[in-house]
């Protein structure tokens, strides 16, 4: 029995040192988020307060998306409504051939990756230049993230000093990051400089200013924002929070929960154009009013994209990003592949041990564990239960449901501690692939009850 | 006050001797417990591998089984988290599940109900403790790492009053050891390779021995172990808090 | 729109926000730490210091100084007045004002003032200055008292511009401000 991601995290493990370094490298991340959480003694309050701000504003989505609209538009802000990925590109490109856009600098956004939106706009001919130097290395490489907050974490330094080499004419053979980084930095500069327009992502909309917050550490969307006269920020539905006191909140808990930082280096606040410019916002949906009617897995809205479960999970750090079939992996990308397509991003719902260390970590308290647990219900009824995991199932239930006969398989089972080892371990026994099978017991609890023995 | 020994389906298979030290110490510490035949299993590995509607007879047998005790002990941490936190959803509909509730792990027992300070066994041992996930997370057996809340351990606590143990944990204190049911064959490469881990983690401690409140985070390291020729040997909680009798 | 009102179901009402947040027994000394945790400068302006010295002292070789505060004789070009932002690429040092320091981490507010905010992201070093009167201890507070002016932009600063994007390896200086030095004045 195997899924897409179980044959793709095998592969990822036999790579062993590049698999040990990306577990350490990751966990590390985790521990910096610790450190932070350990520091203020209101972290569990905080949280606490994140998910019913978010809870609340959820189930007001319509009032505070409203809200937001209209301030954003008393600010001189053009505001637009995207009900699907396929409507959200038609708008995006529609402004930017409005405006004559020949190139387009851009900083980090999952919810344009979700929506295919480079592609797109490549094929219409639109240059689109990734800011985030992380995205950057991706987009030159012609690869996708592996992580939602740290896209290149699975890259060593050499692969991205080859690869400056080749596109950015950098020193042979150098692959000091600051060095690296640096060069970057030449680069990007030169496009933001000669870009058209500036496309930034939204971490909050702010319902009662009409503000779009974003927080980098870069600064790279305040540099794509501040040289090209055009502005376009996309945002998800869900990003809409009430006012300064819920945000304060949440920016208190964003950068710990991420990168374990006590704030990103860049906090911005856009409420207005700049002079003479035009700025944009486009709030899509793509799914997001469907999810919030699901009973059992509304919840996952509540998601500030922070990316500290997968930080902590076991499963995502020994697998790594590009085993999941969602682009976004690790425990929310399992929940949100299902919500996007039951059918298309099952493979991912065996990438769980039910750990629940991930709950304890979201900032918004979502309940990741208990929902993957409910997808797990749920595939048999999308004909996407896996048929070995069935019938072994069945085979205990008809074991458990007779005691007689579980009492006689009890019996039997001793004697496969006695078989020949080519008998037990071999392709058929998943288990024995890397472990020994423990040995039953000569007498079971319950024989030796029944004889007495027990006292 | 009368107690219903719950003996998990692994445990009565592979670790009998975990039930009967628990057997043993219940009524060392003089508890009345009974052993009520033909139990099976709990129904956690179908229901965590995606069928819990199988789950539910063994839920009903469970419930009718257990309902006249004052509480059902069992030595492990995910059986009984697995009853308390979902029998009552499965029974849903058909009867208020009246077991739940009173369904303990045994060091929970040992610790909130009995308040035990005292035991009479020794284990002069270097012993690894490991914190089962669902112990730590869903039972709240000791207090999660990642979480900033004051630091507790029932099951230090109890281990501690075994005369000559020294008591051990590895880092990365409450990480999942991978077996996690089904996943554990599902996902057999993430599963061993977090097993090793594990293994190394605690074997890094110094320790003879690796102790837990589940067995089958147990047996998942000890296979590993095997294979891999490691001599670190595997006990469950309750046989060190039952040494000598 | 109507998509999401048919979707709600149970309704959950806002919790009471009336968080206090963490609180320093010396809140400049936590700013002054955290700051440069962050990767700051700190320096004091004692009453009488002349702000252009100090500037001129920490960027000694610097040439295209931008500034649209008045007291900032040294400046060479003034963000109000340039035509385009592109305009103010190359410049050293910008000197900005911020109007509340949080302690918890470092973060200065800095409203856009000026006709250019492109002056604070595309220079390679930033100085902020900021008085000492107006730092306060958290995000909570901080959200109580920041302002906007008329054009629309304000940013949180904390420190230089960074990335761990290459083997989590720290690099100050990746889009914007290579380094930052915090002015904390009197007034």
């Amino acid at each position: 029995m195997s899924t897409k991601h179980s044959k793709a995290a095998s592969a990822f493990l036999e790579h062993e040192e590049d698999s040990r370094w990306h577990n350490q490298s990751i966990w590390y991340v985790r521990e910096k988020r610790d450190k932070m959480a350990m520091e203020l003694s209101e972290w569990e309050a905080l949280r606490d307060l994140s998910s019913g701000i978010k809870r609340h504003t959820i189930t007001h989505m319509d009032q505070y998306l409203e809200q937001f609209s209209k301030q954003a538009e008393a600010n001189g802000v053009i505001v637009h409504w995207a009900k699907d990925a396929a409507e959200y590109n038609d708008i995006v490109y529609d402004i930017l051939s409005g405006h004559q856009v020949k190139k387009v600098v851009k900083s980090k956004s999952m919810l344009t990756e979700e929506c295919h939106l480079n592609a797109f706009l490549i094929s219409k001919g639109i240059d689109v230049v990734e800011t985030d130097l992380g995205e950057r290395i991706l987009q030159l490489m012609n690869i996708p993230p592996s992580h939602i907050v740290m896209p290149a974490i699975h890259l060593k330094r050499q692969q991205v000093g080859r690869l400056f080499e080749e596109k950015l004419h950098t020193e042979k053979g150098n692959s000091d990051p600051t060095y690296l980084t640096q060069a970057a930095r030449m680069h990007l500069r030169n496009e933001f400089m000669t870009a058209d327009a500036g496309m930034t992502g939204a971490n909050f909309g702010v319902a009662a200013t009409g503000d779009v917050v974003v927080c980098t550490n870069e600064g790279n969307a305040d540099m794509s924002t501040s040289l090209p006269k055009l502005h376009i920020v996309s945002m998800g539905i869900e990003k809409v929070i009430p006012d300064y006191d819920s945000l304060g909140v949440f920016i208190r808990l964003l950068a710990r929960s991420a990168t374990g930082q006590p704030s990103t280096t860049y906090t911005s606040h856009f409420r207005k154009a700049r002079p003479g410019c035009e700025m944009h916002i486009v709030l899509v949906d793509n799914g997001r009013s469907d999810i919030l009617g699901n009973k059992a897995h509304w919840e996952t809205l509540k998601c500030i994209r922070c990316g500290s479960c997968m930080n902590t999970c076991p499963v995502y750090r020994r697998s790594g990003g590009y085993s999941y079939t969602y682009f976004i992996p690790g425990p929310i990308g399992i929940n949100l592949g299902m919500l996007k397509s039951p059918q298309e991003y099952s493979d991912n719902v065996s990438a769980c041990s039910l750990c629940c260390s991930c709950d304890n970590v979201c900032p918004a308290k979502v309940n990741l564990s208990e929902q993957i647990y409910r997808w797990r219900q749920e595939l048999d009824g999308f004909h996407k239960a896996d048929p070995m995991k069935k019938m072994m199932s069945n085979g205990m239930t008809i074991l458990y449901d007779h005691p007689s006969l579980y009492r006689f398989s009890l019996k039997m089972a001793p004697i496969v501690n006695h078989l020949p080892r080519f008998m037990v371990y071999n392709g058929l026994n998943a288990w024995g692939k890397g472990r020994e099978l423990p040995s039953f017991a000569k007498e079971s609890f319950e024989t030796l009850w029944r004889k007495g023995k027990v006292k | 006050m009368k107690v219903g020994l719950f003996i998990p389906c692994y445990v009565n298979a592979v670790f009998p001797e975990v039930g009967v030290a628990t057997y043993k110490l219940l009524k060392n510490l003089g508890v009345e417990v009974d052993y009520p035949l033909n139990q099976t299993c709990c129904g956690q590995p179908m229901a965590n591998a995606g069928f819990e509607q199988k789950a539910v007879p063994l839920a009903e047998r469970f419930d009718d089984m257990f309902k006249g005790y004052d509480y059902v002990v069992a030595p492990s941490a995910s059986c009984v988290a697995f009853v308390r936190l979902n029998y009552p959803h499965l029974l849903e509909g058909k009867h208020e599940c009246l077991t739940s509730n009173k369904t303990l792990d045994v060091c929970e027992f040992l610790h909130d109900i009995l308040k035990v300070d005292h035991l009479p066994g020794k284990f002069p041992h270097k012993v690894s403790l490991h914190n089962s996930c669902h112990g730590v997370r869903e039972l709240h057996l000791s207090s999660a790492s990642e979480q900033n809340v004051p630091s507790f351990s029932k099951i230090k606590d109890l281990l501690s009053l075994v005369e000559g143990i020294t008591l051990l944990e590895p880092e990365h204190v409450d990480e999942c050891c991978g077996f996690g049911g089904m996943f554990s064959v599902e996902e057999s490469e993430v599963s061993v390779r977090m097993g090793t881990d594990k293994l190394n983690n605690h074997i890094a401690t110094g320790a003879e021995y690796i102790t837990g409140p589940d067995s089958s985070c147990l047996m998942h390291m000890q296979g590993i172990a095997k294979r891999l020729n490691k001599p670190i040997k595997f006990i469950h909680v309750v046989q060190i808090l039952a040494a000598g009798l | 729109m109507s998509n999401i009102r048919k979707n709600i179901s149970e309704v959950y009402d806002q919790p009471d926000l009336s968080i206090k947040g963490v609180q320093y027994v010396d809140t400049l000394e936590q700013f002054v730490g955290m700051s440069k945790i962050v990767g700051a400068h700190v320096q004091f302006v004692k009453k009488g210091d002349d702000i252009n010295e100090l500037v001129h002292r920490s960027y000694p070789e610097a040439k295209v100084i931008a500034s649209n505060l008045p007291e900032i004789t040294i400046a060479t070009i003034n963000p109000d007045k340039v035509s385009t932002p592109q305009e103010l690429n190359g410049t050293d040092v910008a000197v900005v004002k911020g109007e509340v320091g949080v302690a918890e981490n470092g973060c200065i507010w800095i409203p856009q003032t000026m006709k250019e905010k492109a002056v604070i992201f595309i220079t390679e070093y930033l100085v902020i200055l900021i008085s000492k009167s107006k730092i306060v201890n958290n995000m909570h507070e901080a959200y109580k008292a920041i302002t906007f002016t008329d054009y629309g932009f304000g940013s949180f600063i904390s420190g230089p511009s960074k990335t761990a994007d290459i083997e989590q390896a720290l690099v100050m200086g990746a889009q914007s401000a290579r380094g930052v030095t915090v002015l904390i004045t009197e007034d």
